[in-house]
């Protein structure tokens, strides 16, 4: 009855046709397909529907309920220098901080980034996945995977286990062979190609700052400093965002890490500023 | 020597050569003759019986041709039991391609998924090659009408005119004498008549040791399946003097 | 309705019914000819709603469980067929809760050189679904060396559509497959949502689209469109929304496919 849990692949299109279409097993009929590439497999609870089983244990009516760490800010934007990440690294479990410093920068390699969202758990696991996934990629084809390749697997991954209370929201971006790229990839398994993105229950904040001081031309300091008050205004809107901003600037040599600051420090600094000019 | 190699199908011998499948050729080569002919406006299949006897019950199934679906009818040669699986097959995946995709299969894709499931045959360990060649006869939006023929080997080719079974060598070369590029379906039918007659062995030939099936456009434009009765074959035998080709033959002789 | 034709709904004519189904060979409306489409864009720019803030937490949530129509509905599919051509539209939007993620997002993808399927739905099953059966198309055109027709493709996505419904997790996709056969050029345009119906239609839309569409389609839709035609009725779907509709779509990926191909143009 769980068969399908050992073969996620099953649940996704590529098993699906009896006509003699694509099919998973056309491809490996002796065995020899290379492993590597297949979904991990997980121990489930020995229950007929881990899935019911997983909503009933964190579901808001639950007694004793297991509350799933949420909230968050983070947010990415392509410029004429490349990509600008900036996070905040507050973790809570519905009213409960529960971190302050979480680090929601995943580095998957030294030319890839991925940011976190939703689940903690399912962020840092998927996009581990995916660092093993692009290292083999890299191993056997001598170069590095495009941005555009390794979020589709990211996607493609997590798409496999749809509905099954995977929860995560996150920016994968890099420069490749044709420059900088940011995709944004969630649990739905949706995936998305823009210049920018901000993600989780501040992103509308930061998207207000954001999108008001946003041009494709900005110095790299400028930039920097965009992508830091973002997460700031967002922090000081959204409860369940806060801690430190990180920002990360993303370079045709691979990204660099610019800074982790306190938004405590950071929200007296800018209230002492002048506001900038409207007209 | 030779045993080492033919025991299993999918051992080569030295030679190179499968003789599990070369031995299923054979077998046909003893099965009563098929002939299939393209005409301008249509195909006719013949087909040989070897079987007849007066104690036979006279059953309504035919032994040597087939219909697969509207647009689609075989001749067969071999053993009749092995042919029955994969006609079966055969219809179903036809009917499967209708179902899937509101029309029907392309021809040469029905010929292509029957010779994938023969070419299985050939390959994997415990299995015996079918011992059946198939005459396919057919028409789709495509390619109009088409003839394709195919053996326990997996291989199928287009023709315009060609035959399977026993005395292949003779039929051959009066295909190849008197095949008229372009002719008409009834030319093509006469033709047919007059290659089985020459070419069989036996000294009398009667509807009772034919079978006959035409494919051709209606009226409608629609494609028209015609099994020949025993009635019509007589008629055909008649028109086409075959007395006198078997009177011919026999003072050659 | 236009004047000439029966005024109330409790004398229409077996005749004027007919008219509304768009198959039907002859049209009882026929008496007031179907209006010359002008050439000119008439589209009306309309200042764009703000949205109301309450609601942000609630829904900007990484874990929504929205359910799928009520977001599907917002996005807009439209498909006219013309002489040797079929017209679509799709606007580019991909919203998630109240935010809007992306604009200028391609909602179509080519089947084969001769057919194009427009998409909407459940995110993430909308991109997987279509990409599964752009797959399978461009294998069969491998396998056999021949491309599948609109009718065959249309007819293929619904058996799999079918399929999915009843399985553990089906395709929440609502779709149009438009096309023409290479060689007549005759279009074809088929409307297909996820409990697996599919229509054969001369105009179709999807989603909340449709409440504001489909009469403008009738009203002014005739066989054998110029592409100036066709793309003039476009736009007056496309102004109407814009003036009627609640949601905010302010561009749209429009595309004709015909016998030369698919190709995206601006109107």
């Amino acid at each position: 009855m769980l068969d399908f849990l050992d073969n996620p692949a099953t649940l996704a299109g590529a098993n699906r046709d009896p006509d003699g279409d694509m099919h998973a097993a056309d491809f490996d009929p002796v065995g020899m397909a290379p492993t590597e590439f297949a979904h991990p497999t997980f121990s489930v609870p020995a229950i007929a529907d881990p899935v019911a089983f997983l909503k009933h244990q964190t579901g808001v009516d639950a007694k004793n309920r297991i509350k799933i760490q949420h909230g968050t800010t983070t947010l990415a934007f392509k410029f004429n220098h490349g990509v600008i990440v900036a996070v905040d690294s507050r973790a809570t479990g519905g009213s409960y901080i529960a971190s302050q410093t979480v680090k929601k920068v995943i580095e998957i390699n030294p030319y890839l980034l991925g940011t976190m969202a939703g689940g903690a758990a399912d962020c840092s696991y998927w996009e581990r996945e995916l660092g093993r996934r692009c290292r083999i990629y890299e191993l056997n084809n001598k170069e590095r995977i495009s941005v555009a390749a390794a979020s589709k697997l990211l996607a493609n991954m997590v798409y496999a286990y749809k509905g099954m209370g995977l929860s995560m929201g996150t920016m994968v971006t890099g420069w490749d062979k044709t420059g900088p790229q940011l995709y944004y990839v969630d649990s739905d398994g949706q995936r998305l190609k823009s210049d920018l993105f901000s993600v989780g229950s501040g992103s509308t904040y930061a998207y207000g700052v954001l999108d008001a001081g946003y041009k494709p031309d900005l110095t790299p300091e400028e930039a920097i400093d965009l992508g830091r008050r973002a997460i700031v205004h967002a922090t000081f809107r959204d409860a369940y965002s806060g801690g430190y901003v990180s920002v990360y600037h993303v370079k045709e040599n691979g990204w660099e890490f610019i800074s982790r600051t306190d938004v405590n420090d950071l929200i007296y600094q800018y209230q002492a500023e002048e506001k900038p000019s409207l007209v | 020597m030779a045993r080492r190699y033919d025991g299993r199908t999918t051992i080569f011998s030295p030679e190179g050569r499968l003789y599990q499948v070369e031995y299923a050729m054979e077998a046909i080569s003893h099965a009563g003759m098929c002939i299939g002919i393209l005409a301008e406006d249509g195909i006719v299949l013949a087909a040989e019986k070897k079987t007849t006897s007066k104690l036979l019950e006279q059953t309504h199934s035919n032994e040597k041709l087939y219909k697969l679906n509207d647009y689609m009818c075989v001749a067969v040669a071999g053993l009749t039991a092995d042919a029955n699986t994969l006609i079966h097959y055969c219809r179903n995946q036809a009917h499967g391609y209708s179902m899937s995709y509101n029309e029907p299969i392309p021809a040469e894709q029905l010929v292509q998924r029957m010779c994938d499931l023969k070419q299985g045959y050939t390959q994997y360990g415990g299995l015996r090659p079918f011992g059946v060649s198939f005459l396919y006869a057919g028409h789709d939006k495509h390619q109009g009408f088409q003839l394709y023929l195919s053996d326990p080997s997996g291989n199928y080719s287009g023709w315009k005119a060609t035959c399977i079974g026993a005395n292949t060598t003779n039929a051959t070369a009066l295909l190849k004498q008197d095949y008229v590029e372009g002719c008409s379906l009834k030319e093509a039918v006469s033709l047919a008549v007059k290659v089985l007659a020459k070419t069989m062995d036996s000294s009398s030939i009667g509807a009772d040791k034919l079978e006959f099936a035409t494919l051709s456009l209606g009226a409608n434009g629609k494609v028209v399946y015609r099994p020949y009765t025993n009635a019509d074959i007589e008629k055909l035998l008649n028109d086409e003097n075959v007395k006198k080709i078997i009177e011919d033959k026999e003072k050659d002789a | 309705m236009p004047a000439t034709a029966p005024a109330t709904t409790t004398t229409t004519s077996p005749a004027a019914v007919k008219s509304m189904f768009p198959q039907a060979k002859s049209l009882s409306m026929a008496s007031s000819a179907k209006p010359a489409l002008s050439l000119q864009a008439d589209t009306k720019s309309v200042a764009t709603r703000s949205i109301a803030p309450e609601s942000i937490k609630s829904t900007t949530s990484t874990s929504t469980q929205q359910s799928l129509t009520a977001r599907a509905l917002f996005e807009v599919l439209l498909g006219i067929t013309g002489k040797d051509f079929v017209l679509t539209a799709s606007d580019d939007t991909c919203a998630r809760g109240i935010v809007v993620q992306k604009r200028g997002e391609d909602k179509s993808r080519a089947l084969n050189k001769n057919n194009l399927m427009l998409f909407t739905g459940e995110a993430g099953d909308t991109t997987q679904f279509a990409e599964y059966i752009q797959c399978n198309t461009q294998l069969y055109r491998i396998r056999n060396g021949m491309d599948l027709s609109t009718r065959a493709v249309s007819s293929y996505v619904r058996k799999e559509l079918a399929t999915s419904l009843r399985s553990r997790h089906p395709y929440t996709v609502n779709l149009l497959i438009g096309g023409v056969d290479p060689k007549t050029g005759t279009p074809e345009l088929y409307w297909l949502d996820y409990l697996s119906s599919c229509v054969k239609l001369n105009y179709a839309a999807h989603g909340y689209a449709s409440y504001f569409c489909m009469s403008t389609m009738d009203r002014y839709w005739k066989p054998e469109l110029s592409v100036e035609e066709a793309i003039s009725l476009l736009k007056k779907c496309l102004a109407e929304l814009k003036v009627r509709f609640i949601g905010n779509l302010p561009n749209f990926v429009v595309k004709i496919t015909d016998k030369d191909g698919i190709r995206e143009i601006e109107i």
